[in-house]
């Protein structure tokens, strides 16, 4: 119907149309995948695997064995991935019973082992597992796949394995898995692998927040960043200061008590941390909308005004409410942007200054600081955006773990001075920025510049950013992914496994699977190789390709 | 964090910003809570028939029940609508915990069941199903006063399009947190304008994962769309003589879009655009260097046809069926691209001039061919306009005549005594971005179409969205809010549609925002090009 239309993109649909039909001529039947490669996203640390196809029964049943094998959040993990793995079989009642297929499967079965009992989620976790998929060798009955791992949140990462292992063949009609038998033994390269989500800029709702955790969960990546409040809106609700959310947007774009920490416990359910982040003092003029006397002045209206008592018991009043939301050990103070002129403009403020014998940096330290010792009051570790050290790094609290993001070289002079650090270099890891391609992404390395193994320890890992300014439901996801795929592999792999040579005929094909699985499991991941990121397709071909 | 930074979308968030803090002058207080929602407009998409309201606000229990009264029948479609409305409207209640025993577990309800009564026992799903319904929110008074919400309605189908219209009456209020419903009490009265409803996806030019074309289907229903045209072009065939659509997975199960009382309608696109099935039966080809279109000497094509149809015919039993025929024009121009490799094939060629024909007359002969056989299989076939355009009086007196090229298609065929579909592509080809959102929605199916009984043939519309530059990363915000346009175009009264531009705008940012909610990736309203991303912050119902 559209050879007609002269819309723009007519042209390069004509185009791809050349290309396809030759690509049809020369391929014979479309793209066929490069067998010796493993299409296990993150690459697993350790893996052998072999020449035999195995069958896996939809009626997978699982069976666990130790201290921790009676969790929870073990079993709905297991069930959730039961339906991502079995996804085709249950539309095609016709046709099986066409065929009448009836045969035996090689997998019935899962076993899955864990050590400890233990459900509590912290940074470090111990999520390393192993992973076992072989054939009835004739000494026992059947076929296993068998997950050991430490705690659940390792088993919870053998699952996300075990279902990437899977893979629905259409001829047969049955989930099949290739290349077994299988020995994967596997542990992630850094305990932080974050990913940024802003919902000040646009509100996003609790639905397409769960949606985008549970596809993290897919990249194996486990700390959401929830930067729920920023100069534009404050969506959240704090109960001890409850005219704070009349910063929202509308009254429909808020998130209760309730709805952040349903949040919460869904992530948990998936083995991810959430990181809050209350950004003080700049970014923060929509508190004054139910607090004017947060402002400066009514004309001048961040950063927060550091004269008054009132600014501090209310930070304190917030982390307190919110502290019960959120257990993770690391809590963001932000720190960053700080343009003090708010407080030199401004009589009261400038008095105080005088009166303390303070020049705007020296107020701004001290805002910050005080800010980290009611987080850390509050039992939470301070994280803070890099300006913060790059001010005063001799004045930090030596807790601080040092949030990178304006450039590369920061990390090494962090641990350099002993302080904790998290990679987000702008040019890399900002996904707003739509014009990095994914290989740069993938090849930003969190430990450039850094060579003794004990400063190397003190790199958490990295983030990438998801910034709001224009990206919301309706894009969010599209933004996202696959980029944040590159950098979840380069947090979690093997750092000899990621410097291979030729980029594009090993990791590509890889990255572009990865792509389609998270499609087919219903994340709109956007296609992985056009020069800015989210466009559409520029015309008709496979995902597997685009 | 983005202020340093100087890319290019920058100068756009500074213009933005310049917007918001002039809203933000203009509203007093700043971060306006009701940031101008107009209070005296229904929030309902699209706009029920008849509806009045009042002033009372009401809150539902999160523990609504259903009680269905009706002449037996299946009422299972029903039950599983009901599950999943009741997820959709307690979204947000379920995440009590935290503070389950700080303030408000209120025990008093207004709302804690809701009654549907559904006349007919027939779940028969088919074009012209009656869709209507009333629904009340009212209160009788007896010793106290006791709220009742009763959807009646022949259907199932009806009592579903009235649970939509529920939820959409109900909100969550963040200051209470509890569901409810304002302007109670509510009277409505409502039923579709036009019986046929559609949005197609091509799954041809990209494929869709199920997942995707599920959560499309599920959208429809928001939008009260009835009917998905499916269309894969590039089928595959197996050995076994069993067809499927590209790599298989795309048909939905018949059970699933029975569920959302939405029809399938499956394309198979003939004689043109079909190159691909000649990749696994390479006799369909006129010959290896010319591909297409189909190669109509040989009976093998018709077999071949006739059998894809047999074997589709189970899984898509509703009682159109669309058979393509477009873009095998007979002009000068098109005639001589596309109709080429039957010229230039010699044994075509020879078989052409043995019969008599011009490649004219063999595209008629094939259209009609297909006619018959998907008459035989007791389709009714639906023809893209090329058709009706070329051969209108050895159509099939039954075929449904598909409007695509352009305006005043409709009138022609309704003249004729065809009926129609409305798809012109310069208001409702949602592939064009550059289609703002009002011209989508006051597109009009039967303008030049006066007389009455001539206005019945016109069975619907359809928002077409062709999959050039579509794929699962981006298809629903291609789709939406703009098909919502359409949608209200298809279902709401013409008088009722005649708001002015200004309140359409604020209803539709709200049903787009609340698709957002339900997790849809419905795109801003009012920006220039259709699914760009917002132009800066700001809240989901002004942009």
């Amino acid at each position: 119907m559209l050879l007609f239309s002269l819309k723009p993109h007519c042209k390069l649909t004509f185009l791809v149309l050349l290309l396809w039909v030759s690509l049809l001529v020369g391929s014979n039947s479309g793209v066929e995948l490069d067998e010796s490669l493993t299409y296990i996203w993150p690459l697993p640390s350790e893996f052998t695997s072999g020449n035999q196809t195995l069958t896996v029964d939809p009626a997978l049943s699982l069976s666990v064995l130790g201290k921790g094998g009676y969790s929870e959040i073990l079993k709905e993990g297991f069930e959730r991935y039961k339906k991502i793995i079995f996804k085709h079989a249950s539309g095609i009642s016709l046709f099986q019973k066409l065929r009448g297929i009836r045969s035996v499967y090689d997998i019935s079965e899962l076993r899955i082992i864990v050590n400890s009992d233990s459900e509590e989620l912290q940074l470090g976790v111990d999520e390393s597992y192993a992973l076992f998929v072989a054939k009835n060798d004739g000494k026992s009955i059947v076929g296993e796949a068998t997950i050991e791992a430490n705690t659940v949140y390792g088993a919870l990462r053998g699952l996300e394995t075990f279902s990437q292992l899977c893979a629905f063949n259409y001829e047969t009609k049955s989930v099949q898995i290739y290349k077994a038998p299988w020995y994967i033994k596997d542990n992630p390269r850094f305990a932080f692998r974050g990913l940024l989500l802003d919902t000040s800029r646009h509100y996003l709702p609790i639905d397409v927040i769960k949606q985008i955790i549970e596809s993290m969960s897919y990249a194996k990546l486990n700390v959401l960043h929830w930067h729920i409040i920023d100069e534009e809106s404050f969506p959240l609700e704090v109960p001890s200061y409850p005219k704070l959310w009349n910063g929202a947007y509308t009254k429909w774009e808020r998130y209760t008590v309730e709805d952040a920490s349903e949040i919460v416990s869904f992530a948990k359910m998936r083995g991810i941390h959430v990181m809050a982040e209350v950004d003080v003092p700049g970014h923060a003029e929509s508190w004054g909308a139910g607090y004017p006397d947060l402002w400066p002045s009514s004309s001048c209206r961040e950063p927060l005004d550091i004269s008054k008592n009132f600014t501090f018991e209310l930070i304190s009043g917030i982390l307190s409410d919110i502290r019960k939301i959120f257990p993770f050990e690391l809590f963001h103070l932000g720190g960053d942007e700080v343009h003090t002129d708010c407080w030199t403009s401004t009589p009261h403020i400038k008095q105080w200054l005088n009166d303390h014998n303070m020049t705007a940096k020296d107020a701004y330290q001290y805002f910050v600081l005080k800010a980290q010792e009611i987080a850390i009051s509050k039992d939470w570790t301070p994280v803070n955006w890099e300006e913060t050290f790059n001010s005063f790094p001799s004045k930090l609290n030596p807790r601080t773990v040092v949030h990178n993001w304006l450039g590369p070289g920061v990390c090494p002079k962090a641990v350099a001075k002993g302080f904790k650090c998290i990679f987000s270099n702008q040019g890399a890891w900002y996904l707003d920025h739509l014009d990095v391609p994914w290989n740069q992404v993938y090849s930003a390395e969190p430990l450039e510049g850094i060579n003794n193994v004990s400063e190397q320890n003190l790199v958490l890992g990295g983030e990438v950013c998801m910034w709001g300014e224009t990206a919301d439901a309706s894009n969010v996801q599209q933004t996202i992914w696959p980029r944040a795929a590159a950098a979840a592999e380069r947090l979690w792999s093997k750092r000899e496994a990621l410097s291979v040579r030729n980029i594009t005929s090993t990791i590509l094909p890889r990255y572009h699977y990865f792509r389609c699985l998270l499609n087919r499991r219903g994340v709109q991941a956007a296609p992985a190789t056009n020069f800015y990121a989210r466009r559409p397709p520029t015309g008709p071909g496979s995902c597997y390709e685009q | 964090m983005l202020h340093l930074c100087g890319k290019p979308h920058f100068r756009y968030s500074c213009l933005m910003f310049l917007v918001w803090v002039f809203q933000l002058v203009g509203l007093n207080s700043g971060f306006g809570l009701d940031s101008g929602l107009n209070q005296s407009l229904t929030y309902i998409w699209p706009l029920p028939c008849e509806h009045t309201s009042g002033n009372e606000t009401l809150t539902v229990n999160p523990a609504l029940s259903l009680s269905i009264i009706g002449h037996g029948g299946s009422f299972r479609i029903l039950r599983e609508g009901f599950r999943r409305y009741k997820r959709i409207i307690f979204k947000f209640s379920s995440g009590i915990s935290v503070s389950r025993n700080s303030r408000r577990i209120r025990s008093l309800y207004d709302i804690s069941a809701l009654r549907i009564i559904v006349k007919s026992g027939s779940d028969e799903l088919k074009l012209g199903v009656d869709e209507s319904y009333t629904l009340f929110v009212d209160k009788t008074e007896g010793k106290s006063i006791v709220w009742e919400t009763i959807i009646e309605a022949s259907t199932i189908y009806g009592a579903l399009r009235g649970l939509e219209t529920f939820s959409q009456l109900c909100a969550f209020d963040y200051t209470t947190k509890s569901v409810q419903i304002s302007r109670a009490p509510w009277y409505i009265k409502d039923k579709p304008r036009f019986a046929y409803r559609g949005l197609l996806l091509d799954t041809s030019r990209h494929h869709f994962p199920v997942d995707a074309i599920k959560s499309i289907i599920e959208s429809m229903s928001y939008a009260k769309l009835i009917l998905m045209h499916f269309l894969s072009r590039y089928l595959h065939i197996q050995n076994c003589g069993m067809v499927l659509t590209q790599n298989g997975s795309a048909i939905p199960s018949r059970m699933r879009v029975e569920l959302s009382g939405i029809h399938v309608m499956a394309e198979v696109d003939v004689p043109g655009h079909a190159e691909s099935w000649g990749a696994g039966y390479p006799d369909l080809w006129p010959n290896a260097t010319c591909r297409e279109p189909l190669d109509v000497t040989k009976n093998f094509t018709f077999d071949l046809i006739s059998g894809i149809l047999s074997e589709i015919r189970e899984i898509f039993p509703f009682e159109l069926f669309h058979l393509g025929g477009d873009e095998v024009n007979t002009d000068l121009w098109a005639s001589f691209v596309l109709t080429d490799c039957w010229n230039k094939t010699r044994h075509v060629k020879q078989w052409l001039d043995k019969n008599k024909m011009k490649p004219k007359d063999a595209y008629r002969y094939f259209v009609l061919k297909a006619q018959e056989i998907a008459i035989s299989k007791n389709w009714t076939p639906v023809n893209w306009e090329e058709t009706f355009n070329a051969f209108a009086k050895n159509l099939n007196p039954r075929t449904v005549v598909h409007n695509w090229l352009g305006p005043g298609v409709c009138p022609k065929a309704v003249a004729k005594g065809f009926k129609c579909i409305f798809s012109n592509q310069n208001v409702w080809y949602l592939d064009h971005l550059d289609v703002s959102w009002d011209e989508v929605y006051y597109a009009e199916p039967l303008e030049g179409i006066g007389n009455a009984s001539k206005q019945e043939l016109v069975i619907g519309g359809e928002v077409c969205m062709w999959g050039e530059t579509v794929d699962t990363s981006n298809v629903q915000q291609t789709i939406w809010p703009r098909a919502a346009a359409a949608a209200e175009r298809l279902w709401s009264t013409e008088e009722a549609l005649s708001a002015d531009n200004n309140s359409v705008l604020q209803r539709l940012q709200y049903f787009r925002c609340l698709l957002n909610r339900r997790g849809v990736q419905a795109a801003p309203v009012t920006n220039y090009y259709a699914r760009n991303p917002p132009s800066g912050s700001g809240s989901c119902y002004w942009q």
